[in-house]
């Protein structure tokens, strides 16, 4: 059963005079399952994230289904309160830098999506905590905390709530490259054990093949202001 | 509204977490409340003190005409129904209303005194029992001179000459109170009218002696020279001194004064509401223009909660619960200022009439307060529709 749908979804931007179109004809994430967009800067791999984070209304969508509900059509109405509680509910989100809010505590960070969600749980914080080995910085502001473990901390914030889907973008582009396979390869495994589809952005396909994340190419159709989120995955080098 | 709670705990937590830049922004406001506040304490001060000068002594509010004239009962009658008179009571010719006044029957010391009526619900009496038959308050000097209290008994003589002859018409009179001070400076006696009326019968020579035991209540047709009235309100003295000399009674009255007074009140309350208006709009748009400037630094984090699934009315309450946060947290500040500042005042011993000259009242601190309050939250607006217009989509970008 798919958590996240994404089938003959279309967006175009308009930046100025300049107009960009992007089209997912078929992106579809099981429970558990997880695939990464892989693609030159600008071919549109963030906003296929927005779309599929509910965070930019397509123009078009034939099916666009989070966790079991018709987001196409919420955003058809303008329900915009009731796509933030689909969000709160179903989705979590690992940013480039961890995005933690500096005015709260790591414990207060990672607590956050859990009140937004209504979800309150304290053992799962602290289950996450341990797991990604940060329990000891609960009580820290983020500003006290290195690079990784505030990454490691924003991992944690986004499972906070159990969410049916984690999306993360660049999720390791700002950490040292020593420090970004291990955060990397423990995202995976926090999404993979927690039964969470996972769906990230990255520009180093080697790293999300190592991890065993399924590659999708977002590509740029030459001489058009367009891209294309292919169908299918990548296929493994021999 | 689980969301506009959470942003609101949210807010306050952002807000202790940049407290200096909170104390700032509260230290700012109550900046321009706390002079506001004194102001507003001096002049209520001020004005009460002059206020309650004026209305403590019952003689302001009194109007009593200058010239003996003629006025019926119908004239009385008259006045007295009007809502803003609060006591008329009729007076004898001036030459007519004296008498010479001593301790007892056989005391050789006497001394002149002023007679005037007097009746239930005379201010002049400050809410002492009016005397009745024959009995008098007395002021407070003459009741010294005569050296006695309540309860005493007195001995009027009161003079005439006929034929050539000296007549005099003693009696006793019983002190019913004693007037204080304040409310009548001369040497006066208050009697009841038919007393005041017998007195003036016996000396014009319309009555022989001896004069019966018990005084007859007044002859609805007679005239009386004159009249002494109370406005019921200050303010009221001013109409009712242009009615009565619109009618071409030469009246004696403080509508001067009260005028003067009504007018400082006036001034000193434009002055005030001009300053407040003006403090008041400059700190709204500077408060508002912080708001926003905070909206903006935290576009990020606001984004970022709108993606996690903040309700736009979440937003909306982060700017708001600051603005109210700080506006309720700086009307303390500035209440706690300008009391002190107002102590200090008072001690410096600049007096205007009676009762300390900068005076803040709880009341005026609460209405202080809810402005401000208000105000902030007016100021906010703009700032939380702005917060409530940002898109998720900015929340996951790091740019």
């Amino acid at each position: 059963m798919s958590v996240l749908a994404l089938e003959g979804v279309r967006r175009t931007l308009v930046s100025g005079a300049a107009r960009f179109m992007l089209e997912v004809p078929s992106l579809v994430l099981g429970a558990g399952q997880g695939l990464a967009l892989i693609g030159p800067s600008g071919a549109g791999k963030s906003t296929t994230l927005d779309l599929a984070a509910l965070a930019l209304a397509p123009d078009r969508a034939e099916r666009l289904v989070v966790a079991g509900v018709d987001a196409a059509a919420l955003w058809a109405r303008g329900a915009h309160d009731a796509l933030a509680a689909l969000r709160a509910r179903a989705i979590g989100y690992v940013l480039q830098t961890g995005g933690l809010l500096p005015f709260l505590t790591v414990a207060d960070n990672i607590a956050l999506p859990q009140r937004l969600a209504r979800r309150r749980d304290r053992r799962r914080i602290v289950d996450l905590a341990e797991r990604l080995g940060i329990a000891a910085e609960l009580g820290k502001w983020p500003a006290a905390l290195s690079v990784g473990q505030r990454q490691r901390a924003a991992i944690a914030r986004a499972l906070a709530h159990r969410p049916a889907v984690v999306i993360a973008d660049e999720p390791t582009s700002a950490l040292h490259p020593e420090l970004a396979s291990g955060v990397f390869t423990m995202l995976v495994a926090a999404c993979a054990e927690d039964g969470a589809a996972l769906l990230v952005a990255t520009h180093d396909a080697d790293e999300a093949r190592r991890a065993g994340l399924e590659l999708r190419r977002v590509v740029p159709i030459p001489g058009e202001a367009r891209s294309i989120v292919e169908a299918e995955p990548l296929p493994c080098p021999a | 509204m689980p969301g506009v709670r959470l942003a609101a705990r949210l807010a306050l937590a952002d807000a202790a977490a940049e407290a200096r830049l909170a104390l700032a922004t509260l230290s700012g406001i109550a900046a321009v409340l706390a002079p506001l506040i004194v102001l507003f304490g001096l002049k209520a001060g001020v004005i009460d003190s002059l206020r309650e000068a004026l209305v403590q002594n019952p003689r302001a509010r009194e109007i009593v005409n200058q010239t003996n004239r003629t006025f019926d009962a119908a004239f009385f009658a008259r006045l007295a129904a009007r809502p803003d008179v609060a006591f008329i009571v009729p007076r004898t010719r001036s030459l007519a209303a004296s008498g010479a006044f001593a301790r007892s029957a056989d005391s050789l010391s006497a001394f002149r005194g002023e007679l005037l009526a007097t009746a239930a619900g005379d201010p002049l009496l400050a809410g002492r029992p009016p005397p009745v038959g024959r009995a008098a308050a007395l002021s407070a000097t003459l009741a010294e001179r005569l050296g006695v209290g309540e309860g005493a008994t007195i001995r009027l003589r009161v003079d005439r000459i006929v034929e050539g002859r000296r007549e005099t018409l003693a009696l006793d009179l019983a002190v019913a109170a004693v007037l204080p001070r304040e409310v009548f400076a001369r040497d006066a006696a208050f009697v009841p009218l038919p007393l005041l009326l017998l007195i003036e019968d016996f000396q014009e020579g319309t009555i022989a002696l001896p004069v019966a035991e018990i005084d007859a209540p007044p002859d609805p047709a007679r005239l009386y020279a004159g009249f002494r009235l109370h406005a019921r309100r200050l303010e009221d003295v001013v109409v009712l001194d242009r009615v009565l000399r619109a009618e071409g009674i030469e009246v004696v009255s403080q509508a001067e004064e009260v005028a003067g007074l009504l007018a400082l009140d006036r001034s000193l309350g434009l002055l005030f509401v001009a300053l407040a208006a003006l403090g008041g709009a400059g700190y709204s748009v500077s408060l508002g223009v912080t708001m926003q400037a905070s909206v903006e630094r935290k576009r990020r984090a606001l984004a970022l909660l709108r993606l996690m699934g903040m309700p736009a009315r979440g937003l909306l309450a982060f700017p708001l619960t600051q603005a109210v946060a700080l506006a309720s947290a700086a009307a303390v500040f500035a209440g706690a200022i300008a009391l002190g500042v107002a102590a200090v005042i008072n001690r410096l011993g600049v007096a205007v009439g009676e009762g300390p000259i900068a005076r803040i009242t709880p009341e005026h601190l609460a209405i202080a307060a809810v402005l401000t309050v208000l105000g902030a939250v007016l100021a906010s607006l703009f700032a939380a529709a702005r917060a409530a217009a940002i898109e998720p989509a900015e929340g996951l970008r790091d740019a």
